[in-house]
């Protein structure tokens, strides 16, 4: 038997040559990148910073490494493992300093074969490049100036899928309360839902941030939280006691002070930085890690829709938003609870001068038995507004009355509505004025 | 305060809206030395960079595993991986396999009894037997 060389990674010339060995992801014990996050590296990070770009210049006149992945070991000689380099060439070649940028550098991204596959992947137009895609997975917490994260290009895709879920929201279901409007945005567009489309585009996080790692990876840390202001928002001089004494929170100051979720406006956003400094923050898959998963990912979402606003325009992002976020799907249905149903609907009935409501028994079977079913109707005069089924006469009339409610509340004029954004497209058809409802039953 | 909201995440269906291929990853492993190799050898020269090109979601990666047979390893988006031996086949047959791999989900296989899978309600909805006139037994 021939003596063969130990694998190694090869990549074709048809192929980008970044496609350098990546730990799988959660995997912790990677040297290289453990000893670039040990380093006292804060000093030697912002210090090469204005360097960066005249570095790159001439990075290809430095020394380059055998292995791009022994980021530790770069000012060492080479270790010499028996690889004929003839035949196995280096897979990335890096300048040893590259270990040192929190981020990668933006020329990497043209070569780094997981981020265009993710382009492509995507579906993202030409005109938006790999640069500014690598520059969408590189979060706050990772790389804090902003010139080189994501923060400035999440703002402005948070506000673009807001505007469009906001306004979609209102034409599609016009008397939807105020509550459940936050709760249908969030549901969403919130942390959670943009989460999971981050993951359904197959995005992988690094296990540690670094110059080194493939600009095709998502990138954060976990043990600090970064500054990304990426949320509308007041801060509440009463916060501390809204949670002490329990203040009440209407729905108008919401509207007023609170994100665009309704949600309290602190400093954190939900992370517990001081929980997160002690030394249970390594340990992995606790509440706060998985807080700065999803941000790091939502936020990674939201700056593809900034990018491709910045790069192809209104149009275009539109579409994007409607095809990964609009489209997703959502029982509204479930969203609703009622605390008293029944004055709800009476007073509903006054204010719309319809009869006041009375709840009939329509069928029932069973009623010696271990398991009754009631079927009750609710009836304005002789109009039946809505009906429920329950094995107790009270449960039966409240599940109709809840049914009547929401069949009033999810009123929609039809499916494919149009949105007042859709009148920014040249040539559009006249504006035909949308069905706004006059407001709550019982304002909050 | 009458009607409050409770919390719910939207659930995203594949295709509808956007559609993502589910193969992110295609290792291909080979040995230049041991004759079951032969196929796959030529797949890699002569198939493998049209097959690339042309399907720009996939990030391939090509690497020998010497004295060992040649394989193929899709990995999906759901973190799934499929692998598939391809020892002494022809290229158009293990080109075969690299579309089985990327047309795949990365679910595990399982029996389709029900044509029809789908999250939404029913349009006509669920019969009930408390309403309508009944039927005269």
């Amino acid at each position: 038997m021939p003596t063969t060389a130990r694998p190694r990674t090869a990549v074709l010339a048809f192929q980008f040559l970044g496609c350098a060995y990546q730990p799988p992801a959660g995997d912790q014990t990677w040297a290289g990148q453990l000893h670039v996050v040990a380093r006292p590296a804060a000093a030697l990070r912002h210090a090469a910073r204005p360097a960066r770009l005249c570095l790159s210049a001439t990075s290809t006149l430095r020394n380059t490494r055998q292995i791009s992945t022994n980021g530790a070991a770069a000012a060492a000689e080479p270790y010499d493992d028996g690889t004929d380099h003839a035949r196995f060439p280096p897979l990335e070649q890096l300048p040893p300093s590259v270990a040192g940028y929190p981020s990668p550098l933006p020329e990497r991204a043209l070569k780094s074969a997981k981020l265009a596959a993710l382009h492509a992947r995507l579906s993202l137009p030409a005109k938006l490049p790999l640069q500014t895609l690598a520059r969408t997975l590189v979060d706050a917490s990772a790389d804090e100036h902003p010139n080189f994260n994501n923060s400035n290009l999440a703002f402005v895709g948070h506000t673009l899928i807001n505007y469009h879920m906001a306004e979609y929201l209102m034409c599609r279901f016009p008397r939807l309360p105020m509550t459940v409007m936050y709760a249908a945005m969030e549901a969403y567009a919130g942390k959670k839902s943009l989460f999971n489309v981050a993951r359904s585009w197959g995005v992988d996080a690094a296990a540690a941030p670094g110059g080194e790692v493939d600009p095709g990876l998502l990138q954060f840390v976990f043990d600090k939280p970064g500054v990304a202001m990426v949320r509308f928002g007041y801060k509440r001089t009463e916060e501390a006691y809204l949670e002490k004494y329990k203040w009440r929170r209407g729905i108008s100051s919401r509207i007023m002070y609170d994100d665009d979720f309704g949600d309290l406006i602190t400093k954190s956003e939900g992370i517990d930085t001081e929980a997160g400094s002690e030394s249970d923050h390594m340990s992995y898959g606790n509440i706060n890690t998985e807080a700065i998963a999803e941000r790091a990912h939502a936020n990674h979402v939201r700056a593809v829709v900034g990018a491709v606003y910045v790069h192809c325009g209104r149009e275009a992002v539109q579409s994007f938003i409607k095809a990964h976020i609009l489209s997703r799907t959502l029982n509204f249905e479930s969203l609703f609870k009622f605390k008293n149903p029944i004055r709800e609907l009476a007073l509903l009935c006054a204010r719309e001068e319809f009869e006041h409501p009375v709840a009939r028994l329509l069928s029932e079977t069973g009623r010696a038995s271990r398991t009754p079913v009631y079927v009750v109707g609710i009836y304005s005069g002789s109009d039946k507004l809505g009906e429920g089924a329950g094995s107790s006469l009270v449960t039966a009339r409240y599940k109709a009355v809840m049914n009547t409610l929401k069949a009033w509340y999810l009123y929609s004029p039809k499916e494919h509505v149009r949105v007042p954004s859709d009148m920014l497209i040249e040539g559009a058809k006249p504006w035909e004025p949308v069905y706004v409802d006059i407001g709550e039953i019982i304002a909050n | 305060m009458t009607v409050s909201a409770l919390k719910a995440v939207s659930t995203g269906r594949n295709g509808v809206g956007a559609f993502i291929l589910q193969c992110k990853k295609m290792d291909i492993h080979y040995c230049d030395w041991a004759g079951s190799s032969k196929g796959m050898n030529g797949f890699i020269k002569s198939i493998l960079p049209k097959f690339a090109a042309a399907n720009p979601q996939i990030e391939f990666t090509v690497s020998p595993r010497p004295t060992k047979h040649p394989l193929l390893v899709g990995h999906y988006i759901n973190g799934g991986q499929k692998a598939v031996c391809v020892r002494n086949m022809e290229p158009l047959q293990i080109l075969k396999k690299a579309e089985l791999l990327r047309d795949a989900s990365g679910e595990k296989l399982k029996k389709v009894s029900k044509p029809v899978h789908s999250i939404n309600q029913s349009v006509r909805g669920v019969w009930s037997p408390y309403h309508g006139n009944g039927m005269a037994v």
